[in-house]
């Protein structure tokens, strides 16, 4: 698969065929005259020569546009912590931890589903309202995805470079990165399975008769 | 003004018949109706009136597409031993191969329209007004060289019956080298038409440059094997001398390039199931089945018997002799090639799909409607057609020792 | 987002203008139908040139048209984009088959998104379901099941791969198409010209994807359904007997966003970037993962990238 990158990218284009030989030439002809009128310009190695046109000599009616700048992608808020529970503060102000793995009487919607951890693995043992990194350093919540780092190291730089997880927004501008917590809940992060959309009709009965009309049947939302 | 004279010769041969004539007539025109009737259907509701869908994006009438262009190119079968052999009893007839294969490029260019979700555009594919796209797209190759095929056998046709009408000889360069040109030609609109399927390298059932030798020998075998029924049915309606050996010899022609397909075929088969990689499902849908898929597999092996059958028939000197066996032979390779192009060839291409969905197609009740009217507008060509040929060409019962006669025709000016 | 550079010669080649006008009046004499406003239209719409053979005057008035067209259809200001190419941009998708769960989420994003014909029914992707354990068979397209309805995916022991427009390199349907109806931009999206295709299917007999869809009869959309926001090589609403297929959502990813598909991934295995960028995502998913395209022996050469993110 490699290999074959790098044919990609070497030969941009570059298809053998007979036909594109003899645009080529066309090609060639006005790339000619357009240097000729433009002073030629300096050339970057990562701009492809124009697509070979056909037989259509006013390709498309409308100019290129030169690439907008990129922007830093923003992180997306992690989902709100219900009020009842936050700000933690208002339960466990001053009150000295317990670091025993134990049946908790509060929270017993927290299923802990997450290798060996116990909660203040993660939640800073005096200051509730904080988490920990590994050295007890705080972190705000709004940051936890430095948290996952302890130990999901290996996640970050696909996780960075856009791989790794989900981005909206724009391919180019701004866009907004979904931090872990967002798709992963902490206490469980293993994705939850999901109800499937329908699948697609088959083929095998569509007829005009069997067609719905729409007017009728509201195309069913999600 | 000649020539005004032999359209009004035409037109009056064309109108004014026997009842028998009228009768005929009437019939071809209910049945042309009927196909206009579906067509309406299509027209008004879209192709989902017939049975194509995604998976199987061509049906029926791309199969009888490639069907008919190996008739029209069957004139050729006709040509090679009447005008590069100059064999006599041929010679006679090669006209009206021609004329079939005028009727049968008709009925090509009306079953592609058909298919066409818009035929109200056809005209994009042409030069100058349109934008073809040349020389990639097969079809557009197809189109072109369809087209001049049915020019090229309109100008013979047309040329070969005014000379007989005005009683003077033809040009004997011009005639010879449309002639001779129209062999090659022959061969070259069903090159590409087998190269509308087998350059595609998504569908690995046509992906096999075998397919291009197959289609020319099915093609020519399925030609003249219409030929000499045709011609037996004219020799008795019109009552014109068609030498039995001229059929003798079609029919033998005939075995000789069934059994080149016949062999085509056969390594086609086993270099698909001995080898059995992933693209052999294609095959093992035609011929076995797959998952209770089946619906070809009696056809398959119906066109196959169907063929070599004929082939023994047709091959056996003293069974060809028989006129009925040798009839019996025609029939049989007609409908096995009919089997083998028409349904063996496009369907088992395209299941399963790309994606793998098998989808089977059975053509719908609008399709064969407009398959029988575009057929009924075939053989009323044909009919109209051999009403002017036949006068001018048979004028009189055919003399053994009379070389001249083609050279030279006679004028037959009747009373017009 | 029109822009039209008036500085680009108008190559309309006047011989066929002409014979088309001709010819037009000729069919108009033919048939009798009278020189009324509404047939003046229809002669519009039927002469209508080849997207690429449009002056810039043409375009304005398509454009015009086709936008007064599309809002009176849905009830909605439609705005109809011929948004251009980017320089330096090749467009490149990223599949991450690890992570695929087979929701079908994108499916229907995508209907939404490119106005595609509810009844019947047209999906540009199709997600395949393949048994994992599958191991003494071959795994091959014919073993994917499209129909798949459990309560939850993943359902256990499947994987699954979305299959749409691999926007080829060495594009077979472009081969095909006997009037150059379909096309490669130059940021790598193969587009059609709903206008100039005459639906002879041959591009859907040579795409390897199954990627191209053919409208069987009028496509259906509900009017409040309609995507307002529209290209014109793109979603725009087709018409009977002609073809579409994928375009990347190219009147997203002209303006710089992401595919509907990419923002409608749950488990964000979707990626679209540039890759004439060393540092887009799908650089670095090539560079860094191991990646495959789909029947890589008919040197297609997809831009459509499966990788594996594990």
């Amino acid at each position: 698969m490699i290999g074959y990158s790098y044919k990609f990218w070497g030969k941009r284009r570059g298809s053998g065929s007979w036909r594109a030989r003899g645009k080529t030439l066309a090609v060639a002809i006005v790339a000619v005259s357009l240097l000729g009128s433009s002073g030629g310009e300096p050339s970057d190695e990562r701009i492809f020569p124009a697509p070979e046109l056909g037989k259509f000599r006013n390709p498309r009616p409308y100019p290129s546009r030169p690439l907008p700048p990129d922007e830093e992608a923003r992180l997306l808020d992690p989902p709100p912590i219900d009020d009842e529970y936050f700000p933690c503060d208002d339960c466990h102000e001053g009150e000295p931890a317990d670091p025993r793995e134990r049946e908790l009487e509060e929270h017993d919607n927290i299923k802990i589903s997450h290798g060996d951890l116990w909660c203040l693995d993660c939640h800073q043992d005096d200051q509730r309202d904080l988490l920990h990194l590994s050295d007890h350093s705080p972190v705000q919540m709004a940051e936890s995805w430095r948290v996952c780092t302890r130990c999901h190291a290996k996640r970050i730089p696909d996780w960075r470079a856009g791989v790794h997880g989900k981005r909206v927004g724009n391919w180019i501008g701004a866009k907004e990165y979904f931090t872990c917590v967002v798709c992963h809940d902490p206490h469980a992060p293993l994705f939850k399975p999901l109800t499937p959309k329908p699948p697609p009709q088959p083929v095998k009965g569509l007829k005009l008769r069997t067609l719905i009309r729409l007017e009728e049947v509201p195309y069913e939302e999600d | 003004m000649d020539f005004l004279k032999f359209i009004r010769f035409s037109v009056k041969q064309i109108v004014f018949g026997s009842s028998t004539y009228y009768m005929w007539l009437a019939i071809l025109l209910a049945f042309v109706l009927v196909g206009v009737s579906g067509y309406q259907q299509q027209l008004a509701h879209g192709h989902i009136v017939s049975n194509m869908r995604d998976p199987v994006p061509w049906g029926m009438f791309i199969g009888t597409y490639a069907f008919l262009v190996g008739v029209a190119a069957a004139a050729m079968a006709l040509a090679v031993p009447g005008y590069v052999y100059h064999w006599k009893p041929i010679k006679e007839i090669v006209v009206l191969g021609e004329i079939i294969a005028i009727c049968a490029v008709v009925m090509c260019i009306l079953f592609v329209m058909a298919d066409l979700g818009r035929p109200e555009r056809f005209w994009h594919l042409l030069p100058v007004v349109g934008t073809p796209n040349l020389p990639t797209s097969m079809i557009g190759m197809n189109v072109m060289i369809l087209n001049g095929y049915l020019v090229l056998n309109i100008v013979i046709v047309t040329y070969f019956l005014y000379c007989a009408f005005v009683g003077k000889p033809y040009n004997k360069f011009i005639f010879m080298s449309l002639m001779l040109f129209s062999i090659p030609a022959a061969i070259s609109i069903h090159t590409t038409t087998a190269f509308i399927f087998n350059v595609l390298p998504s569908r690995p059932y046509w992906n096999s440059a075998i397919l291009v030798p197959r289609f020319i020998a099915s093609a020519l075998c399925a030609g003249p094997a219409l030929m000499v029924i045709a011609f037996q049915i004219l020799r008795k309606t019109a009552n014109i001398n068609i030498r039995e050996e001229a059929l003798q010899k079609i029919a033998e022609m005939i075995s000789i390039v069934l059994f080149v397909n016949l062999l085509l075929f056969f390594a086609e088969v086993i270099t698909e199931f001995r080898s059995a990689t992933a693209h052999t499902v294609h095959m093992q849908y035609y011929f076995r089945g797959i998952e209770g898929h089946v619906s070809l597999v009696s056809w398959a092996w119906t066109g196959a018997l169907f063929n070599i059958i004929a082939f023994f028939l047709l091959l056996t000197p003293h069974l060809r002799q028989n006129t009925f066996l040798m009839n019996l032979g025609c029939v049989l390779v007609f409908v096995g090639v009919f089997i083998e192009k028409g349904i063996g060839l496009v369907l088992p291409g395209f299941t399963p799909g790309t994606l793998g969905e098998v989808y089977e197609y059975v053509p719908s009740l609008a399709e064969v409607m407009i398959g029988i009217g575009i057929a009924a507008v075939g053989i009323l060509l044909f009919t109209v057609l051999s009403r002017v040929a036949i006068p001018l060409t048979f004028s009189e019962p055919y003399e053994s020792g009379d070389d001249t006669r083609f050279e030279n025709p006679r004028a037959v000016i009747r009373e017009i | 987002m029109k822009k039209i550079d008036k500085n680009t010669t108008a190559c309309a080649s006047h011989s066929r203008r002409k014979f088309l006008k001709a010819a037009g009046a000729g069919a108009a004499a033919l048939t009798g139908v009278p020189a009324a406003a509404n047939a003046k239209i229809d002669f519009e719409a039927l002469f209508q040139k080849h997207f690429r053979e449009l002056s810039p005057e043409e375009l304005d008035r398509l454009i015009e048209r086709l936008e007064k067209k599309y809002s009176k259809r849905s009830g909605k200001e439609v705005k109809l984009g011929v948004t251009g190419p980017m320089d330096d941009v090749l467009f490149g998708y990223g599949l991450d088959v690890s992570r695929c769960i087979g929701c079908r989420r994108c499916v229907y994003a995508c209907v939404e998104e490119n106005n595609q014909s509810r009844s019947p029914e047209i999906h540009w992707i199709r997600v395949l379901e393949f048994e994992r354990t599958d191991v003494l068979r071959r795994i091959d397209f014919e073993d994917g099941n499209p129909f798949y309805d459990h309560e939850k995916v993943p359902a256990e022991g499947k994987f699954y791969l979305p299959v749409a427009c691999q926007q080829c390199e060495n594009p077979e349907c472009v081969k095909a198409c006997p009037t150059q109806a379909t096309w490669q931009e130059p940021d790598g999206i193969i587009v059609m010209d709903y206008d100039w295709c005459i639906g002879c299917r041959y591009c859907m007999a040579a795409c390897p994807y199954g990627a191209r869809h053919f409208n069987w009869t009028e496509p259906q959309i509900p009017a409040e359904e309609i995507n307002p926001n529209m290209h014109i090589l793109g979603n725009r609403p087709r018409e009977h007997g002609v073809v579409e297929k994928c375009t990347w959502c190219i009147q997203r990813t002209r303006q710089g966003r992401y595919t509907a598909c990419v923002e409608a991934c749950p488990v964000g295995a979707r990626k679209f970037g540039n890759l004439l960028d060393p540092d887009s995502e799908i650089r670095y998913l090539m560079e860094n993962k191991r990646t495959f395209v789909l029947k890589a022996e008919l040197d297609t050469r997809p831009k459509f990238f499966y990788f594996y993110g594990d």
